[in-house]
């Protein structure tokens, strides 16, 4: 049986996985400074 | 108002969660039923095979008591709780960690004494051998109390969330591990005439540290959702 | 003042904070991008494959350093959360809660790439070992910090019951592995892992790479997720919309 798929599985999984949780909060964090920018604009809008 | 000295104060404690659980006896046999029935599913699920049951034993009926603690542990906190008691123990100038001790005592004499009580029966069901009984009463009579000891820990941390209960089981669970290692194997050694003797004083070691340390768990975590 | 006393005293406090860690974090990703290329190039091309296991070996390079770091981290949230329980420090708690999420992801590739590791080496893609049992086991109690977070509604409370969780998890830890261990030898199971008669030097440099970029990963991830945490709970504060008015114009 060869080896390579699983070392490829590994190591793609590997990669998958560990990008994802960097990635997740610098994510999270735009998503979340829109949010932030849309309410001020909103409530600037009402005043 | 004078300060009760600290021997009253337990003894109090265990008084009142007495009458309590008295006048809720019915609730108190749910588990007990609980586990019943669980141990009753697996013959159901694996068939009736003797020499099977007689191999998995030990562990059905260890897992079976796991998971009838975790249910009775749900409600160790939280009608005190609900209805502020908890607050005003807290605030009482007892040492908390007594309190939770208190509690925990009252919990397995409740909880955990029923299940060592019933092991004869659900070893009778589970086809273990003879000279596994009496190390199966043993470990549970061990083991029951250090369930108690790290269930109240879980159970105050949870005990101000709504849905705690779920959340309870998955905290302990990992927690009991080595506990369920330990006593599952003393008791298939006994079954089988190995030795036993290592693993129940690791397990009597692991109930002497819980009772040193839990407590203090307990009361930070009681303060922690009280807070 | 003692420098080194005003220095951490600095830490604690969430605009200081916010902004260094932010300098800090580019750093720490380039650093891992070097290490872990350089690693995963001596792992991968270099280093020769094992004389009983064959290539697959090569995933050692992944497996271990996650296992490690899986431990580490968790051990790390129990110190962070004492800290933060015993001396009320916010940056801690903060700290504690965004480290679970980076420990729970290296358990889970340990878990998955000894899975992988073991399909080819030993026949099958579980077995229950001392290693990967413990690894599962310490995966629950990730989760189970990480969901205990997430239940409370206020979460600074949510944080300090997450910290004595974590504290809980780490003294049971090594009872556990030990029991775990223990179990195995009773059941004969196989053993994951070539843990030979010493690893030849030329696998031990390329595993070492890994392990200290996986170290600084875990650094780079955890300040990242620390400052969002920070900049999402104290949105109302002043210092944040100072932030975000500077960052617009």
């Amino acid at each position: 049986m060869s080896h390579t798929p699983f070392i490829v599985a590994a190591y793609l999984i590997g990669a998958v996985v560990l990008f994802w949780a960097a990635m997740a909060p610098v994510l999270s964090k735009r998503s979340f400074l829109r949010q932030l920018k849309n309410r001020q604009t909103r409530m600037e809008k009402s005043q | 108002m004078s300060r009760q000295s600290t021997g009253t104060a337990f003894v109090a404690l265990l008084r009142r969660d007495f009458l309590l659980a008295y006048r809720r006896r019915a609730e108190l046999l749910q588990p007990l039923v609980f586990l019943l029935v669980v141990v009753t599913l697996f013959p159901l699920g694996v068939g009736p095979s003797p020499s099977l049951l007689a191999n998995i034993a030990p562990g059905v009926i260890w897992i079976a008591a796991l998971l009838a603690t975790v249910l009775s542990l749900d409600s160790l906190f939280r009608s005190d709780f609900e209805d502020g008691t908890l607050e005003q123990m807290v605030l009482s100038g007892q040492s908390l960690a007594l309190i939770a001790l208190a509690r925990t005592v009252a919990h397995w004499l409740v909880a955990g004494l029923p299940i060592v009580l019933l092991s004869p029966l659900l070893a009778m069901w589970m086809n273990l051998p003879d000279e596994g009984l009496l190390i199966l009463i043993e470990s549970l009579a061990i083991g029951t109390p250090v369930l108690s000891l790290i269930g109240a820990i879980g159970g105050a941390l949870t005990v101000s969330l709504k849905r705690g209960g779920q959340l309870l089981s998955l905290l302990v669970f990992p927690l009991y591990v080595p506990l369920l290692i330990l006593a599952t194997s003393a008791v298939s050694s006994a079954a089988v005439d190995l030795p036993y003797t290592g693993q129940l004083g690791l397990m009597l070691a692991g109930l002497i540290a819980s009772l040193t340390l839990a407590p203090f768990a307990t009361a930070a975590a009681l303060k922690l959702s009280l807070s | 003042m003692n420098p080194i006393y005003l220095f951490f005293h600095k830490t604690g406090s969430p605009p200081w904070f916010y902004k260094y860690s932010g300098k800090l974090v580019p750093f720490l990703w380039a650093i891992f991008l070097v290490l872990a290329a350089y690693g995963l190039y001596l792992g991968l091309v270099v280093a020769p494959a094992d004389y009983q296991q064959g290539e697959s070996v090569r995933i050692m390079y992944l497996h271990v350093p996650s296992a490690w770091m899986s431990m580490m981290i968790y051990g790390l949230m129990a110190i962070m959360g004492f800290i933060a329980l015993v001396w009320r420090i916010r940056i801690m708690e903060v700290l504690v809660i965004s480290s679970a999420p980076v420990g729970a992801a290296f358990t889970a590739i340990a878990l998955i790439t000894g899975s992988l590791w073991g399909r080819p080496t030993w026949g099958t893609y579980w077995v229950w070992d001392a290693r990967l049992t413990s690894e599962l086991v310490l995966l629950f109690l990730y989760f189970g910090v990480i969901l205990l977070y997430n239940a409370f509604d206020e979460p600074r409370k949510a944080a300090r019951a997450a910290s004595l969780m974590s504290i809980v998890g780490a003294i049971n830890l090594p009872i556990i592995y030990f029991s775990v261990e223990w179990w195995n030898t009773l059941h004969q199971g196989s053993s994951m892992g070539s843990d030979g008669p010493g690893i030849h030097p030329s696998m031990l440099l390329p595993l070492l790479l890994m392990a200290t970029a996986t170290k600084f990963y875990y650094g780079a991830n955890l300040l990242t997720r620390a400052r969002l945490t920070l900049l999402k709970q104290d949105h109302r504060k002043r210092w944040v919309q100072d932030l975000l008015t500077e960052e617009s114009h």
